[in-house]
């Protein structure tokens, strides 16, 4: 069993789910299985507090202990211990539509997958899952909700992305910032393809203001190995720029570029506090998803 | 240092190095369109090696050329000269130069772009511009029939140089041993070079047959004595090995096998070569001018060294004078690779054959053996026979000669015959039992070999024989070896006995019988000629009509009796050698046109008229343009003539240099100013250094590609 879901977490299977739910389902299933221990553990309703009964309270929380031994109507208070509201950021520009093989997904399809699956997983520990899907500016938004039926509404609008339009990653931080009041759980999923140098500079300054901020670097293998040696006219994906260059001639250069970049984003991403994930678009989904899921408990327990 | 090229005309392949322009230009690969996200990424990486990149692709360029230029070079295999090779040995000084210019036929022999008369020109130029003021000079031209001449040294550099510059080669031989024997006779002469070194300087090809080496070497002659001239020989051939393949002979003799006016045209092919050449290709071409066509085309191996031969065939359509040319493909020395024959192809003759005594019994019917003898595919012979009757209706002047086969008596036609024979025409006359002696004295007492006498009888046992032939007589000319058996063995039982004739008489026994007695007897009578065969040509007196010479002779006597074999036959010319022009009877020679299509006209004082003396001086076919009585002029193939080049020419073989510098007096006195040095070698090749580089260019186009 656990061997079916770990072979349909292959992105190459996943291509072949049509469905974005279908890709969900078994993405969740296979995390779920592959956590040692249960999503639900100590998620328990526990007691915070008492307050004197005032009418309107529920009579069933009345602590009757309380009542016998100061003979006051006592009403118990609890906190709930999952009420992270998280809201998932997915870039769907231009860019984020490449996929360097016929049988991988698209950056923004993984990316889709990815933050669906963590929809469902939120949703089902009651949490609050939002959707911000950006490209030149905000083009749809899912408030963040609790209800299991929100997972479809978040799984409807991921199913209806293309990718178009240039990364404006600053404009969903903005967004963001306005519809964040309380502490929340940010998910940014984007190739960070973007003109502007300093968003990740706002994503610090949004984990300044208490958010947890975790950072999906989705990210094609193509373009951490650059497999081409012949003549090519390379055309941008976001804008009319087109360059002609012999692949093995550009090959040392761009990935000493792109090593340097990943490097700079990382220890940026260290330093402002932030969760990085590097997300291959050929990984299994749950190799990306398990390790941060269990990370994120240990740092929770 | 002067660099040159073994094979200069390979150097066509340095072309190659436009390939890697062309394939730039023309054959670059379209790039392949892909959309791809971190454009950014690429322009800066591109940016970033740029430089790096067109450096590298220059560097690309450079050795992908540097190595199709080396290996074209090196296949040109290029040497450099140390210049102590050109060098003069000798004292310092003023000099009195002459200057020897080979202009054999050879010299005609093609390296490179020009010939080595070109280069031993050139070479003789430069020699001449780098002498000083105060050193005077001659020049001697050598090739063709004449004596060599030269002038005494003097210092009119111009009228030199302009000799030189007009001089023409030559199709002749030169014999270097005298030409260098009047340049130092006139070194000797000098009054101007008394005082001076003497030098000379020969332009030549260095061919063996150019010189006589079994002479002693010329010395110029001084008030002190003999002294060796300081002689440098100036190599046209810069030491290279000259290769030839020539047709030596084109010899054609009739052969009835092939046809009627069959021949067999055998060339003798000679070569020198380094290899034999095979498959090479022999042309039999017949005609002249526009007429001139392919008959046979033929392969022959050519042999490295020495001769072969080579027999071709051809029938001829009509009879006359013909033109044959023989023809190797063209090589560097092309004088010898054709050779012209010019022909007398036999006519069609036309014979009448009268039967004296018809007989329904083939074998005893005389017209019945003569007829089939002079019947057949190779026989130029056409014969009609008649009897009396048709004699009497027959047109004598139709015929080229006519067959009096037992005939007892002309009658009417007697006086018409004889005016047939003293006009040209032929007569053969057979005997047999209608011949009547009387009759014939009277008819034909003009025309007559010999008149008749009486019949003599021998028994079966003592058949008489031939016995006396002439056997150089054309007409039985063919009969040679064994063949002549076929003749000798005749036995002949009855046959007319001649009466004594005068000595003066014109007549000619060309076969008597072991007795003595005349079997076949010839005369001239007017301008036709006259056969008698004293016995019969039926099995009645004599068996002749069944042995195996009968045929030939009966044809042979045909031709030469309506005058075939007696025709011109043309024997080529050697370039240079003088040749008698016949001029027949009512025509006027006017002029000659050569091979190279100039006409030479005949000066008056030649005389037209008569028989005319020319001196060919280029191989090929001559023709002769004529006017005849009627005022009508043109070219009479009758009187083409073929010239032959000089077959001393043709022989390549070079002398070792030092053998002929050894003879000038050894290396203090002569040296080869040329590409092979004449003492250790000073000669550098480049070819191996030139594929070095072309490997470390390909390596290098293996790293940067």
């Amino acid at each position: 069993m656990a061997e079916t879901a770990k072979t349909l977490l292959d992105p190459t299977v996943l291509a072949r789910l049509a469905t974005l739910k279908l890709r969900v389902r078994a993405v969740a299933e296979g995390v779920l299985s592959g956590l040692h221990r249960s999503p639900h553990h100590g998620q328990s309703v526990e007691f915070a507090e008492h307050k004197e009964y005032t009418p309107g309270d529920d009579v069933r929380h009345i602590d009757w202990k309380a009542y016998g031994k100061f003979d006051k109507y006592y009403v118990k208070r609890f906190e709930q211990e999952t009420n992270l509201r998280a809201w998932l950021a997915v870039d769907a520009s231009g860019s984020m539509g490449y996929r360097g093989s016929e049988d991988r997904l698209t950056k923004l399809e993984y990316a889709s997958a990815l933050a669906g699956t963590l929809a469902y997983l939120l949703v089902r520990q009651q949490d609050a899952a939002g959707l911000a899907v950006f490209a030149g500016g905000v083009t749809r938004a899912v408030a963040p909700r609790a209800e299991p039926s929100h997972v479809n509404a978040i799984l409807e609008t991921l199913q209806g992305l293309t990718a178009a339009g240039e990364t404006r990653l600053a404009s969903a931080i903005d967004f963001l910032v306005e519809r964040a009041k309380r502490r929340s759980g940010v998910f940014v999923f984007s190739d960070l393809l973007d003109k502007e140098e300093r968003v990740l500079k706002l994503l610090a300054e949004f984990r300044k203001r208490k958010h947890e901020v975790t950072l999906f670097h989705v990210l094609d293998p193509a373009e951490l190995t650059f497999p081409f040696d012949d003549p090519t006219l390379f055309l941008s994906l976001e804008d009319d720029r087109a360059v002609e260059a012999r692949g093995r001639d550009v090959r040392k250069g761009y990935l000493e570029l792109v090593g340097r970049w990943l490097e700079e984003t990382r220890r940026f991403a260290a330093e402002a506090d932030l969760e990085y994930v590097l997300a291959r678009t050929d990984a299994p989904l749950d190799e990306v998803l398990v390790p941060f899921l269990a990370r994120r408990e240990r740092s929770a327990a | 240092m002067n660099l040159s090229f073994a094979s200069p005309a390979l150097l066509w392949g340095l072309a190659a190095v436009l390939i890697p322009v062309l394939v730039h230009l023309f054959f670059r690969r379209r790039p392949k369109p892909v959309p791809f996200p971190a454009i950014d990424f690429i322009l800066r990486a591109r940016q970033e090696t740029k430089r790096r990149l067109r450096l590298r692709k220059i560097l690309l360029f450079l050795a992908r050329t540097s190595l199709l230029a080396a290996v074209a070079l090196a296949i040109a295999r290029p040497r450099l000269l140390a210049p102590e090779a050109q060098a003069a040995p000798g004292p310092a000084g003023p000099a009195a130069v002459a200057i020897v210019l080979d202009a054999s036929a050879s010299m005609g022999y093609r390296q490179g772009a020009g010939t080595l008369f070109d280069r031993a020109r050139a070479d003789a130029i430069e020699v001449l511009t780098g002498l000083g003021a105060d050193e005077p000079a001659t020049v001697v031209l050598c090739g063709g029939p004449l004596v060599p001449q030269a002038d005494p040294p003097s210092f009119d550099k111009a009228e030199l140089r302009r000799r030189l510059a007009e001089a023409e080669l030559t199709h002749g031989h030169a014999d270097l041993t005298s030409c260098t024997g009047a340049a130092v006779r006139a070194l000797s002469e000098s009054a101007a070079g008394q005082a001076l070194r003497r030098k000379l300087y020969v332009a030549t090809d260095l061919t063996a047959v150019s010189w006589r080496l079994d002479t002693p070497a010329p010395v110029v002659a001084t008030p002190a004595g003999p002294v060796r001239p300081e002689v440098t020989l100036l190599d046209a051939a810069r030491g290279e090995t000259l290769e030839n393949a020539w047709l030596s002979n084109v010899a054609a003799d009739p052969d009835p096998s092939v046809g009627p006016r069959g021949y067999r045209i055998t060339a003798t092919v000679n070569g020198q070569r380094r290899e034999p050449l095979k498959d090479a290709t022999l042309t039999l071409r017949v005609g002249q001018g526009k007429e001139e066509r392919v008959a046979v085309k033929s392969f022959i191996e050519i042999p490295r060294a020495g001769s072969t031969k080579k027999t071709l065939a051809h029938d001829f359509a009509a009879g006359g004078p013909a033109v044959v040319s023989l023809a190797l493909p063209g090589d560097a020395y092309p004088d010898d690779d054709v050779l012209f024959l010019s022909l007398t192809v036999p006519r069609e003759v036309k014979a009448l054959l009268v039967d004296g005594a018809p007989s329904p019994v083939r074998q005893r019917d005389p017209a019945f053996y003569v007829e089939a003898a002079l019947t057949g595919a190779a026989s130029p012979v056409r014969p009609t026979v008649v009897d009396l009757d048709g004699l009497s209706r027959a047109r004598l002047a139709d015929y080229d000669v006519v067959f009096l086969l037992n005939v007892r008596s002309l009658g009417e036609k007697a006086g018409e015959l004889v005016d047939f024979v003293e006009r040209g025409g032929g007569l053969f006359l057979a005997m047999g039992d209608e011949v009547d002696p009387e009759r014939y004295e009277a008819e034909l007492r003009r025309i007559l070999p010999a008149p008749l006498h009486v019949v003599k009888t021998a028994s079966e046992r003592d058949a008489a024989r031939f016995s006396e032939v002439d056997w150089e007589h054309p007409a039985l000319s063919v009969f040679k070896g064994a063949a002549r058996e076929g003749l000798e063995s005749v036995r002949t039982f009855r046959y007319m006995l001649l009466r004594p004739e005068r000595k003066d008489s014109g007549s000619r026994v060309l076969v008597r019988y072991d007795d003595g007695s005349p079997a076949l007897v010839e005369a001239r009578r007017g301008q036709g000629r006259v056969m008698l065969f004293t016995s019969t040509v039926d099995r009645e007196w004599s068996d002749w009509t069944i042995r195996t010479s009968f045929l030939p002779a009966m044809q042979r006597i045909a031709a030469f009796l309506a005058g075939g074999l007696e025709e011109r036959r043309d024997w080529p010319t050697p370039v240079f050698a003088p040749r008698i022009v016949p001029a027949p009877e009512g025509v006027e020679v006017l002029a000659l046109l050569g091979p190279d299509g100039r006409e030479r006209k005949l000066d008056e004082a030649a005389g037209r008229s008569g028989p005319v003396s020319v001196t060919p001086d280029v191989p090929g076919l001559w023709q002769v343009r004529v006017r005849r009585d009627s005022g009508k002029e043109g070219l009479d193939p009758t009187l083409a003539f073929a010239v032959w080049p000089d077959p001393r020419e043709s022989d390549m073989r070079r002398l070792e240099p030092s053998e002929l510098t050894a003879w000038f007096g050894g290396e203090s006195h002569a040296r080869v100013a040329g590409d092979r040095p004449t003492g250790e070698s000073r000669e550098i090749p480049l070819w191996s250094w030139l594929l070095v580089a072309a490997i470390a260019a390909f390596l290098a186009e293996g790293l940067l590609a």
